[in-house]
């Protein structure tokens, strides 16, 4: 290893003085930037992000962290487009390391145009079509510390890309505008000092260029924030919750938003008080919901069941991760099905739903707490890890999509029309028109254990028999009241893929892919899981060959579940997996694919 | 007049302790003039949990061991409403410890009533986290909860009542609903409710209450007080009942009220469009 002061002074560059080469021109652009915990990666990619959306392209961005605060390999990617996207890219174009191991993790991924760009402050490399920069060392003189290094290297990367001084500039005061002072001069200087450094170095400077797109108005956001902006305007007024990753972004975003709305957020001892502190909450009359992942929902199941016999509508998002146990917390998987159609002990009905992007999660979000309020039921959200905290680009969101339907609730005045109130009346829908604790003049027994129709406890069995019935039969007669599904791609194609979330993006590509390729093909997003969407799933299965579930587990977990529901479909089903903690890019769905390679 | 679920008879044994407990909410209930409507009773698990049955009053029955996380949420969606929860020993201080604990340092303004028998009643007789060493083979330290509930910092009500003792017990729990009232914060009181069935002590515990408003040096102000005044008189044989702690300053330290101030809380917040599109479309409008 060489000592770091070898490279302070020589800035080493592939190309030669006067080398001129025509830039790469791209319309579809990936940059990952690797380094250590610590390093700057994913505010560089923040950086890049933001200019892009400026410039009217498209934007996805992934994050690939340890769970540590400082520390450990992390890397961001962002991919920006003029056309619409939802995945990352297979290869990359631009590297932009801090450390050898990014150089060594990112070299694979690189196209054969692709171009690094390092920090040489502590090491050397001697991979093709790179330039090492001290950045540390460049920004640690002038700025007196060295942490300014990530954004000298977005500067450096600016020049590599041809990118508009200005508006790159822009991004830098956009970001830091609100810290503001010190924190904002001294990243404005790092950004002269990088692409300074970067313009001294013959034939780098636009190597690439990425043209503007037409994008306008779109917002950068996450699942995450979208399910907390879905709550606020779904009239979700209490949320309860317990950290854990990926999940935590949806309690800190509603600390934010839900006072001034008269809301509560609250951070609970741990996932069981989180769930309980809802039930209550719901039972007194407020929208709630709760968001977890994969070990707060194992601990969650016990109240989940309780407010499927009680019959108290709650809303509880999980935002799966690789599982199970502690699993991997960063990493992306979509395991917690099965656990989420049997959810618990004994039996009660629940709706699983699923949105695919950011604009989904906000519509979704806030039909879940109308589906749970109407049918009194908890309702899941099931998100995955990059749904909910890869960035993109996204429409605005918008109110038209967005309704509050309370439901048979009872208002005071409806109240006082009763003669009698029982809280668990049969009907015919098999929802019980329900008036919260305060409303004059009434009050109910509200239970988890069997109970007649007042409430009271009860083990009688013709009451039993229909108590169930009243409760299950809510999965058959809402089905028209649940998301449906989306259709993508050709309507008589042969070649049929079914998913959910974010495996939507890679689908969506494949199938952009190999429609070029001249194989049509169809895609079934599901959005609601479960109940199994029999009637939308049947003729869709009834009109291709074969259909491909593609999700993240080792089981098939979902293609195991539509083999069960649609059994007369046995043959047509495979599986294409994965499961090593990261999403799909679209080869390794084509691979797999039978007369698509 | 809406008909609503009626009482129905208690599940207890005859001569249960949880009878002079069942008799005091009813009688603080009607002292205070709380509407019916207006009060909730979330039930755990066990023969005690069971009591929300046996009153007319807006009853929920919580999961063994997370009433105190219920009865929370209620109390912060509507702060208006009084809330009492109530289970036994085993509910509170065994599945339910985590949030017991927690709900000292979260002081909602809610009334906790632990009926302590020192057993599990319902599963017939297995020893409880309180029960003493010897009890069906038990050889665990019982644990206080009076001085578990000392020694968290926070402004709380703490007492303990023994259901041989009626009249205290009223005033102790019209004390305790009145501190809610004033959203000062949670209130726990212990009740001392033997099972006559598989641990009945009442006979031993008449023996050795002692009314602890009477012995030297009274202060429920004062925390460091009461610690001492407690030890001694249990490291002495005897179990002090009374007053455990009330705090000396009479300010609105109650969670909701931290929470909302005089706002009407998520369950009667407006969640209709026309009044809050404009806040919703600035909140939307803010996303970068």
């Amino acid at each position: 290893m060489t000592t770091p002061a070898a490279h302070t002074a020589p800035i080493s560059g592939e190309s030669g003085p006067g080398d001129a080469r025509p830039a790469v021109e791209l319309t579809d652009l990936s940059v990952m930037i690797g380094g250590q915990g610590g390093d700057g990666t994913l505010t560089v990619s923040d950086l890049l992000g933001r200019y892009f959306r400026k410039c009217g392209l498209y934007v996805y961005m992934s994050r690939n962290v340890l769970s540590r605060i400082r520390g450990g390999h992390a890397d961001a990617s962002v991919r920006a487009s003029r056309d619409p996207i939802s995945t990352m890219k297979p290869e990359v174009d631009v590297l932009v390391a801090f450390d050898n191991e990014a150089i060594e993790m990112g070299k694979v991924e690189l196209a054969a145009h692709g171009y690094v760009i390092y920090d040489s402050t502590s090491f050397h490399t001697d991979v093709p079509n790179a330039s090492g920069f001290p950045f540390a060392t460049l920004v640690g003189g002038p700025l007196g510390q060295p942490i300014f290094k990530n954004t000298a290297a977005y500067g450096a990367l600016s020049v590599l890309l041809g990118l508009d001084p200005t508006k790159t500039r822009e991004v830098i005061e956009e970001r830091f505008k609100r810290r503001g002072g010190e924190a904002l001069e001294k990243n404005l200087k790092a950004l002269e000092i990088g692409r300074k450094a970067a313009l001294e170095v013959p034939g780098l400077a636009n190597r690439f260029s990425v043209a503007d797109g037409d994008a306008h108005d779109l917002i950068l956001t996450t699942g995450n924030q979208a399910v907390a902006l879905g709550f606020v305007v779904g009239g979700g007024r209490f949320f309860a919750g317990y950290p854990i990753t990926p999940a935590t972004e949806v309690m800190e975003y509603l600390q934010r938003y839900l006072p001034a709305f008269g809301g509560i957020v609250r951070q609970a001892e741990d996932e069981l008080a989180a769930v309980n502190m809802i039930i209550g909450a719901s039972y007194t009359g407020a929208r709630v919901m709760t968001s977890t992942s994969g070990p707060g929902l194992s601990l969650m199941t016990e109240g989940i069941g309780h407010a499927g016999t009680a019959e108290i509508p709650i809303v509880v998002a999980d935002c799966q991760r690789v599982g199970p146990s502690t699993g991997q917390p960063t990493r992306h998987e979509q395991s917690d099905l099965s656990h989420l159609v049997n959810l618990g002990h004994g039996e009660y009905p629940r709706f699983v739903i699923a949105p695919a992007t950011p604009e989904d999660c906000f519509v979704l979000t806030a039909d879940a707490l109308n589906l749970a309020e109407k049918w009194r039921v908890p309702v899941i959200l099931l998100l995955d890890q990059a749904l909910c905290q890869n960035t993109t680009t996204s429409a605005r969101f918008g109110l038209s999509e967005v309704r509050v339907d309370r439901g048979k609730r009872l208002t005071a005045e409806d109240a006082s029309q009763l003669t009698e109130y029982k809280a668990y009346r049969f009907t015919d829908d098999g929802i019980s028109p329900y008036a919260p604790p305060g409303t004059p003049g009434l009050w109910a027994e509200i239970t988890g254990n069997e109970h007649d129709e007042w409430g009271h406890v009860s083990v009688n069995q013709t009451n039993r028999v229909r108590m169930m019935k009243k409760r299950m039969e809510k999965m058959v007669k809402a089905r028209d009241d649940l998301p449906p599904s989306r259709l993508f791609g050709a309507t008589d194609a042969k070649i049929g893929f079914i998913g959910y979330g974010s495996t939507s993006g890679p689908i969506r590509e494949t199938q952009s892919i190999l429609a070029a390729r001249g194989v049509p093909t169809r895609y079934f997003q599901a959005r609601t899981i479960y109940p199994v969407p029999v009637h939308e799933l049947d003729p869709f299965l009834k009109g291709v060959d074969v259909a491909y579930v593609v999700e993240h587990n080792y089981t098939g977990q979902f293609a195991r579940l539509v083999r069960e529901f649609l059994p007369w479909h046995h043959e047509k089903i495979r599986s294409i997996l994965k499961y090593d903690g990261y999403s799909f890019r679209t080869p390794q769905i084509i691979a797999e694919v039978k007369g698509a390679a | 007049m809406v008909q609503s679920a009626k009482p129905v008879p208690p599940i207890w044994c005859p001569g249960c302790g949880d009878f002079s407990l069942l008799a005091a909410v009813k009688r603080a209930a009607a002292d205070l003039k709380i509407p019916t409507h207006d009060l909730v009773l979330v039930g755990g698990i066990g023969c005690s949990g069971s009591i929300h049955n046996f009153l007319e009053v807006n009853g929920i029955h919580a999961l063994h061991g997370r009433l105190l996380a219920q009865a929370v949420g209620v109390k912060l969606a509507n702060p208006s409403l009084t809330v009492v929860a109530a289970g036994g020993d085993g509910d509170g201080y065994a599945i339910g410890m985590g949030h017991f604990m927690h709900a000292f340092k979260k002081n909602a303004s809610i009334l906790y009533i632990v009926m302590n028998n020192e057993t599990y009643g319902l599963t017939k007789g297995q020893p409880s986290p309180t029960s003493q060493i010897g009890f069906e083979g038990n050889v665990e330290s019982p644990f206080d909860a009076i001085l578990s509930a000392l020694s968290i910092p926070a402004p709380n009500f703490i007492a303990r009542t023994f259901s041989g003792d009626p009249k205290t017990m009223i005033q102790v729990l019209e004390e305790a609903i009145r501190f809610n009232h004033e959203n000062r914060g949670f209130a726990f009181v212990e009740d001392l409710s033997p099972c006559v069935t598989y641990n009945d002590t009442y006979k031993l515990w008449r023996e050795k209450v002692v009314d602890v408003s009477k012995l030297p040096g009274y202060d429920p102000t004062d925390r460091k007080t009461m610690f001492r005044l407690y030890l001694d008189t249990t490291e002495a044989g005897k179990i002090p009942i009374g007053i455990m702690h009330r705090p000396k300053e009479v300010s609105k330290a109650g969670l909701e009220a931290k929470l909302l101030g005089d706002a009407l809380g998520p369950a009667r917040s407006e969640i209709s469009f026309p009044p809050n599109l404009a806040a919703y479309q600035k909140l939307l409008a803010g996303v970068a």
